[in-house]
């Protein structure tokens, strides 16, 4: 299963439901993205202990909470084939390059995007 | 019902001795709306202008008075959000909504006369168009009760934030720097004070000695203080107490300025009631005394000021205010400066001398005892950095600290006088508050 070496980063205000302001992804389509074997976790300005907090509340369990600026550390930690980094500003896309990463325009491409997720296309 | 007036109010230079309403002037009421991270462009009740009826309706409350018994309205009819804002200034072109919000007005401004309407406040009397910050703002207020032109005056601070980039909308939003802004803007930052404040505060750290991250126990005391305010953003939307490790490890937004050295912009309105110290007397709450205010607006000799530009426009400012209250630093109880950027308040607390601390001091005063049981309970507030941009605990923890209702905040030094601001080094003013007239 080529999806436990991908990484699938989400930033959390503007892209996740319990963002301020929340975004467009739900925290079963976090879970759905966990249960298909990607390596997930979230890379936002919040503190360490705020998204801890987040993510503790909604009982998800992620391989990754950093700092977005940090998001190029988790390389080192999983070697991915491949990571994506979702979120809504060009923050998001100057650290996800940063990193490697694909950035994934919440506002933009992101239905297709998801598609391709769940269908063990990303690759 | 809109007032037109000049400037001549204001008490902007030097030499002008003790102020002629010392002590005449109170402060009977506040009110605060809930603090948002942002308008959710879908409640009407949560809209800036539903937020400061809420501010008004509580500081009438507060000071025991129904809408009929104002006289003066002093509202900032501007955005926070600034003319670059983008996307975060203006609601249109999306559609208004059915009246009071079918247009800007009470979305992403507030001025006098939609309030005037909303909240029936029929015997207004006196009402400017023109009332630019906070920090001009109370000094307005201050004055125009003490003149008589009014004599229950409502002072309302609107601060409104939409979804988008805050400030980057606009000129500030282009790759370009065109112009005369090749030379004020070439990186495309948008000149706030970020920029302004960040070449004197490495001159100070040089000068002085130290590192920017020295700043660290003044930014954690202020969101610790913040978690204390029952009516701002962190306490109400439970933001964990800052750590020196997240201050550290925090990225930069202009180095080496870091991310939580800056205030977090909201949807917000904050409201306060002045009168006269003899009407006061019957109002519900304690008077708080006004004993002076300044307002100051020193011109650059270049695009960026020095240090020693810097140190100048602040010793100054706390000459007149000291001159003009009749008080001396050792006087000053409670010292709430603004701290827009942390970087700021040095300078200030400097200036004014509080507790002894003169130029050069401040990073090891921040390392010393500066919470609210010590004793130098320095920015009891939170300030900005720990309520969130709404330019106005600096004046409430004032007020609530001279009345002893600040709760958990309360300082266990004395708390009869206090010195508060929403001013940058260059521009804005000061209020001396006392709990006795004399």
């Amino acid at each position: 299963m080529e999806n436990k070496r991908i990484i699938i980063s989400y930033d959390i205000d503007g892209t996740v439901v319990p963002g301020d302001p929340p975004g467009r992804i739900s925290i079963a389509m976090i879970n759905e993205s966990k249960k298909l074997g990607y390596i997930i976790g979230s890379a936002s300005d919040r503190t360490i202990t705020d998204q801890t907090r987040i993510w503790e509340r909604n009982d998800i369990q992620m391989d990754f909470i950093v700092l977005k600026h940090n998001l190029s550390t988790i390389n080192e930690q999983f070697s991915p084939l491949a990571g994506f980094h979702i979120g809504d500003t060009n923050m998001d896309e100057y650290y996800a390059k940063d990193a490697g990463f694909e950035f994934i325009d919440i506002n933009g491409d992101f239905d297709i995007f998801w598609a391709k997720l769940l269908s063990g296309a990303l690759m | 019902m809109i007032t037109e007036i000049d400037n001549s109010w204001k008490r902007d230079s030097d030499g002008l001795g003790v102020w002629e309403h010392r002590g005449k002037v109170a402060i009977a009421g506040f009110g605060h709306s809930p603090v948002d991270r942002r308008w959710d462009e879908v409640s009407l009740d949560t809209t800036l202008g539903a937020y400061a009826i809420l501010a008004c309706q509580k500081a009438m409350d507060d000071a025991g008075l129904k809408p009929e018994d104002i006289d003066g309205i002093v509202c900032c009819p501007t955005t926070i959000a600034g003319n670059s804002g983008g996307t975060a200034s203006n609601w249109a072109p999306r559609p208004y909504f059915d009246p009071p919000f079918d247009s800007e007005q009470g979305i992403t401004r507030v001025n006098a006369d939609w309030l005037i309407q909303q909240l029936g406040l029929h015997n207004v009397k006196f009402a400017p168009a023109s009332a630019p910050t906070i920090s001009e703002m109370v000094g307005l207020a201050s004055q125009a009760v003490g003149d008589g032109l009014c004599t229950n005056c409502l002072m309302i601070y609107p601060t409104g934030n939409l979804t988008g980039r805050y400030r980057r909308g606009g000129p500030n939003a282009s790759d370009m720097a065109p112009g005369e802004s090749q030379w004020t803007f070439p990186w495309g930052n948008h000149g706030g004070n970020d920029f302004i404040n960040i070449f004197p505060h490495q001159e100070y750290c040089r000068k002085y000695g130290g590192e920017h991250d020295d700043v660290a126990p003044f930014v954690l005391n202020q969101h610790r203080n913040g978690l204390m305010t029952p009516w701002g953003f962190n306490y109400q939307n439970d933001i964990p107490q800052l750590t020196k490790d997240d201050y550290l490890t925090s990225r930069y937004i202009l180095r080496p300025l870091r991310l939580w050295d800056c205030d977090r912009p909201v949807n917000a309105a904050g409201a306060y009631l002045f009168t006269t110290s003899e009407r006061a007397q019957d109002m519900k709450q304690k008077p708080v005394y006004v004993l002076n205010h300044s307002e100051h607006n020193f011109p650059f000799k270049t695009t960026q000021p020095t240090l020693d530009e810097i140190e100048m426009w602040t010793d100054k400012t706390a000459e007149r205010m000291y001159e003009g209250s009749g008080l001396t630093a050792s006087e000053v109880d409670i010292f709430n400066p603004y701290d827009g950027y942390s970087i700021m308040s040095q300078f200030f607390l400097e200036a004014f001398q509080w507790h002894g601390v003169n130029r050069g001091d401040a990073f090891a005063f921040y390392d010393g005892d500066i919470t609210v049981e010590g004793p130098h309970p320095f920015c009891s507030s939170g300030g900005n950095l720990g309520n969130g941009r709404t330019r106005t605990a600096m004046y409430t923890d004032s007020i609530e600290q001279l009345r002893g209702t600040a709760g958990a905040r309360q300082v266990t030094v004395k708390a009869e006088t206090a010195l508060c601001a929403f001013t940058t080094p260059s521009s804005g003013g000061w209020l001396m508050l006392g709990n006795s007239p004399d």
